[in-house]
């Protein structure tokens, strides 16, 4: 029951419009910077950590700019081994789920958008199941498969839980190819374009934008995943960034300044590629949300 | 046209086999598997075991630092299901008139973005005992009388570990709702606006009835996330002191990968699934059937 109740003229009249609209936006102001502040506290708390010397530590306030900044803590995350071979871990897993994520992620989403054939409702449903399991519980009985497969303590462990079970590119590409008319496979097709060849030639670069947010959200969910590698890669030399962390982080021993140069470093990649892509990952998170 | 449609068959089968087959074979299969491993005393290495019935149920019914556990979980689900209109209602504000509106947009989602595990070190730093940044804080504005051992005194751990998650997770369903808002028909909120609706009446009774399935969705995801909260207490507390912090989830893991009782650990997780359902349809039919009743 919609039942507006018109504001009377002499009512709306007795604070002049343009003072209210004024002290409406300096509230508005003063409770987005304290969201703001909020939100950088801890992270900039933290950077200054990372600039400060253990007597510094001790000597100001947590809430103070260090007074003799030093780089040492990040040379001390700089020339630890084991960040290297986390970089090259991450970014090889990373390199590997995304090409298959999209190779298959764009077919799959092409089929289930453009064709009908018997059996399409079950796999519809196949999907749509595989994206309510909840992961982490999975993980107990997936271990197993894995395990089975000789993937344990490989980076194949890793890279195929990435591939099949995050199916958020699904409903990115769904979503893209929704918009996308359906003349140009005709015309193609009546040109003597086989499937395969129209797929290559033409829907794929058609879905370069789609593309591009899968492979942004998708490398940041990579990159700050800890808990597949934590249970699938146990072996020193197959850290990835997010568990060389965890490692740095018991070798530090309550040395706060030191940890937090490490934790700088590990935040700043997707921080990185948050700042620059911003557009694409704030497109597709929403649209992996937005059921049609 | 026959020899079209047998090719047009081809590479649909060539095309959905191999996702189709991962799907099955990592997720659809071991989501069955978890069920008839709940009935079994598997210890995740030897080949054989026994089918011991209900005796994992049974123990797990008994288990009081399993339900201490389900009780920490409801605090990160409570703590963030309080938030949702607050999250709701800042939406509502980055999507009206506001200068710089863009750049708060970016900075309330940031939390999201960044790795987990860097962040609840650097909460961990935040809220340390010793030069912690929060105390610092309180020490500023004067309220050093209210410090505490945040993550280490047993009745407030889990609720400066939520406010962790808080931080993190708000963003999200913020960024949501924005996107939810901006899809409602602008035709509506000028025919609105002309028949004077104030600003509470357009969100009660335009903007709301919109946006119910985006509610729909950060329901649901605030249940999954609240029965799966896993890193924050792993890394900022490894669930203690005790079993003060541990949630659901990581008691289940622990189960498996440190007491090496699949078995269990499966019946844990066949009741994780069961709880999200059945909290699911619960919310859904309390929100669908009394909060919006009469709308229509």
């Amino acid at each position: 029951m919609a039942e507006f109740t018109p504001v009377k003229p002499q009512e709306r009249h007795t604070i002049p419009a343009k003072a209210r609209s004024v002290t409406a936006q300096i509230i508005k102001q003063i409770i987005c910077i304290g969201m703001v502040i909020l939100v950088m506290l801890p992270i900039l708390l933290t950077v200054f950590a990372s600039f400060k010397t253990r007597g510094d530590m001790v000597n100001t306030s947590p809430l103070l700019l260090p007074t003799n900044p030093t780089l040492e803590n990040y040379k001390k995350v700089f020339t630890d081994k084991y960040l290297y071979i986390g970089l090259g871990n991450t970014t090889l897993i990373l390199a590997i789920s995304l090409i298959f994520n999209v190779i298959l992620g764009t077919l799959t989403a092409y089929i289930i958008e453009r064709f009908n054939f018997r059996g399409k409702k079950f796999v519809v449903a196949l999907f749509f199941i595989g994206m309510l399991v909840p992961t982490f519980v999975t993980e107990i009985a997936r271990f197993k498969i894995i395990n089975g497969l000789g993937m344990y303590g490989t980076i194949g462990g890793p890279i195929l839980i990435y591939v099949a079970s995050d199916l958020m590119q699904l409903y990115i590409y769904r979503q893209f190819l929704a918009n996308v008319s359906v003349s140009l496979d005709e015309s193609a097709l009546l040109d003597g374009c086989g499937y395969f060849q129209l797929f290559i030639r033409i829907i794929f670069p058609l879905l370069a934008p789609a593309t591009a947010t899968v492979v942004i959200i998708k490398a940041i969910t990579i990159i700050n995943d800890m808990y597949v590698p934590y249970l699938y890669m146990p072996g020193n030399n197959q850290r990835t960034l997010t568990t060389f962390l965890m490692d740095y982080a018991n070798a530090q021993q309550g040395s706060w300044q030191t940890l937090a140069a490490g934790i700088v470093v590990i935040m700043l990649p997707t921080i990185l590629l948050y700042i620059f892509f911003q557009k694409y990952i704030l497109a597709g998170v929403t649209a992996g949300a937005v059921k049609e | 046209m026959s020899s079209l449609a047998k090719k047009r068959r081809i590479f649909i089968i060539v095309a959905l086999a191999i996702p189709v087959l991962l799907l099955v074979c990592f997720v659809v299969v071991p989501a069955v598997d978890l069920i008839r491993m709940s009935f079994t005393n598997w210890d995740g290495r030897s080949a054989d075991y026994d089918f011991i019935k209900f005796d994992n149920y049974v123990s797990m019914f008994n288990n009081k630092d399993l339900w201490r556990s389900l009780g920490n979980n409801a605090v990160y689900f409570c703590v963030h299901l309080l938030m949702i209109p607050i999250e709701l209602a800042f939406a509502v504000l980055l999507n009206s008139k506001l200068k710089a509106a863009k750049f708060y947009k970016t900075m309330v989602f940031l939390p999201y973005i960044i790795n987990g595990v860097a962040i609840s070190y650097a909460f961990s730093y935040f809220f340390s005992p010793v030069n912690g940044a929060f105390d610092g804080i309180l020490e500023a504005i004067k309220l050093g009388m209210l410090k505490q051992n945040w993550l280490s005194d047993e009745k407030i751990v889990n609720f400066v570990l939520a406010f962790v998650s808080l931080w993190r997770f708000s963003g999200y369903h913020i960024v949501l709702f924005t996107a939810a808002l901006q899809s409602v028909n602008h035709d509506i909120i000028e025919a609105a606006t002309l028949d004077g609706a104030n600003a509470w009446q357009m969100f009660r009774y335009i903007q709301t009835p919109s946006i119910m399935l985006m509610v729909d969705f950060i329901l649901f995801d605030n249940i999954r996330g609240a029965m799966q909260v896993f890193d924050i207490p792993f890394v900022m507390t490894s669930g203690g002191p005790g079993y003060a912090s541990s949630t659901f989830t990581l008691y289940t893991i622990k189960t498996a990968f440190t007491y090496d009782n699949f078995g269990l650990a499966s019946t844990m997780a066949v009741a994780i699934m069961a709880i999200i359902i059945l909290i699911y349809v619960v919310q859904n039919k309390i929100i669908h059937g009394i909060i919006l009743k009469g709308d229509k």
